[in-house]
């Protein structure tokens, strides 16, 4: 998949279960301070990325360092490179 | 110390008539009916009720989204007539964060859609994958009161009665002892509840519900009638503002009523069929409690849903001790059976007649059965000055209540 591929799909998540505006949805934007998600948010927006690139991401500890919207595009990209995609 | 007063102070209800009580108001006026065909529903092999009376929501994305998460349709319901109730009763808002203030609200078993996809990600695909971390709390039986809490910002007392189609009277029972015991000053209570094939099918599975209508939905259901062959499931929320006599004088609120009885009790007898004997004594202990004679009851607002063996108790309740010197009549031929919350809808509906001074016929019924002959059932509008109603709601495990209510 395509880092364009990627950014385009995670922000229709974003879009679409956390009703945030697509001009919002920018790479350096603060998942927690800027988007205003919250912890609770935080098992959504996991459970919505597994559905939307049918990955397994709960127990996955680098979960845990993502603070921006750029860092999921780069998270998921990652595990396309490792071949989980 | 002697008990305070309680008195009724505003109104609010989403139902399957309208989002408001206003709305509702005109569609009973109108002898409208809600119900309708489901479309959908005969995939669910032996399903045979296939009729339901949605309820018609105001759009529920005003509420801000990460209020909104955690509620089902049942909340949202709940939302909108807590929020009417407190516009009605011009209720200040920083009262709701005295720890003064209440919510009680009650559902069957809460959100039935929520419990729906639980059910399927668990039992039939085994995955905990694409469960929300929201579910529980559009699942659990007090979801209403724990949503319209936390969404008003209300910090006193939260419960949720869970007495199937009871509930609803049950929380407003609650919530009047609160206030006359001094515990709170004023409580929104009411009931809340949302259709989904699987709770017509709970009263299906018993031969409960209305099966003969599907293709003429709104001829049923049909309370006392001959013709009657069972309920029909509604959804929507009931809120009422209960507040102590004397707090509600201070800020010179309007009062629709004062509750002057209440008593709930169960049958002892069996899980499914109700007993005359035990829907009697929750009239009766009501009327003991109230302190009044039972000639002076104006109106009584039937819990009648239209099953064969529920109407014909109630009937015979009401004959036993009212004869036919009270005018009767059920709002379920209007709005189909909404469970949890019809005690609270009707019972605001009918502090609405209180008001206007006109009795809503049962709708649907055009000729009453043999077996519920002798009360006074009202079948065209009537037109009488109310000063005391009582209102009732029975319920699946042998659960009744009843409520009365003085004019203020």
């Amino acid at each position: 998949m395509t880092k364009e591929e990627i950014i385009r799909r995670t922000n229709e998540v974003f879009a679409k279960d956390f009703e945030i505006a697509a001009d919002r949805l920018k790479p350096e934007a603060q998942i927690f301070n800027d988007l205003g998600l919250d912890s609770l948010d935080i098992v959504d927006l996991v459970v919505a990325l597994q559905k939307q690139f049918s990955v397994t991401i709960r127990d996955d500890e680098r979960v845990r360092n993502i603070r921006t919207l750029g860092d999921v595009y780069d998270f998921i990209y990652l595990l396309g490179q490792e071949k989980t995609l | 110390m002697p008990l305070k007063r309680a008195v009724i102070t505003g109104i609010g209800a989403v139902s399957p008539l309208g989002s408001d009580v206003g709305e509702m108001l005109s569609g009973l006026e109108a002898q409208h009916s809600a119900v309708r065909f489901m479309e959908g529903w005969d995939a669910y092999k032996g399903l045979r009720s296939l009729v339901a009376a949605p309820a018609m929501p105001k759009d529920g994305q005003s509420i801000p989204r990460q209020s909104r998460r955690s509620m089902g349709p049942m909340s949202i319901y709940a939302v909108g007539a807590a929020e009417e109730a407190i516009k009605d009763g011009d209720l200040p808002a920083d009262i709701l964060k005295t720890g003064r203030v209440g919510c009680i609200i009650g559902s069957t078993m809460g959100g039935a859609n929520s419990l729906n996809d639980v059910y399927e990600s668990m039992s039939i695909h085994k995955d905990l994958s694409q469960l929300t971390s929201m579910k529980f709390f559009q699942c659990v039986s007090h979801t209403a009161a724990l949503n319209v809490s936390q969404y008003l910002g209300i910090n006193g007392v939260v419960m949720a009665t869970s007495a199937a189609c009871a509930s609803g009277l049950q929380a407003i029972g609650a919530a009047y002892d609160l206030i006359r015991l001094g515990s709170q000053d004023v409580v929104l209570c009411g009931g809340a509840e949302e259709l989904f094939p699987t709770v017509t099918a709970s009263f299906d599975i018993l031969f409960a519900t209305s099966t003969k209508y599907n293709d003429r939905p709104a001829l049923t259901p049909r309370p006392f009638d001959a013709d009657r062959d069972g309920l029909v499931c509604g959804e929507g929320a009931g809120i009422l503002v209960v507040e102590e006599y004397e707090h509600a004088k201070d800020r010179g609120a309007k009062i629709y009523a004062e509750i002057i009885g209440y008593h709930t009790c169960a049958s002892g007898l069996h899980v499914s069929q109700s007993s005359k004997d035990a829907l009697a004594a929750s009239m009766r202990g009501a009327l003991f409690a109230s302190q009044i004679d039972v000639k002076d009851v104006d109106y009584i607002n039937a819990h009648a849903t239209a099953t064969l063996q529920g109407d014909k108790e109630e009937a015979e309740a009401v004959r036993e001790i009212f004869g036919d010197k009270v005018p009767v009549s059920s709002l379920k031929g209007y709005m189909g059976h909404t469970l949890g919350a019809s005690g609270a809808i009707e019972l605001i509906a009918s502090l609405c007649m209180m008001r206007s001074g006109r009795i809503y016929p049962t709708k649907n019924l055009d000729r009453v059965a043999d077996d519920c002959q002798g009360i006074w059932h009202v079948q065209k509008m009537l037109e009488r000055s109310i000063n005391i109603i009582v209102k009732n709601a029975f319920a699946l495990g042998g659960l009744n209540a009843s409520l009365v209510l003085r004019r203020h």
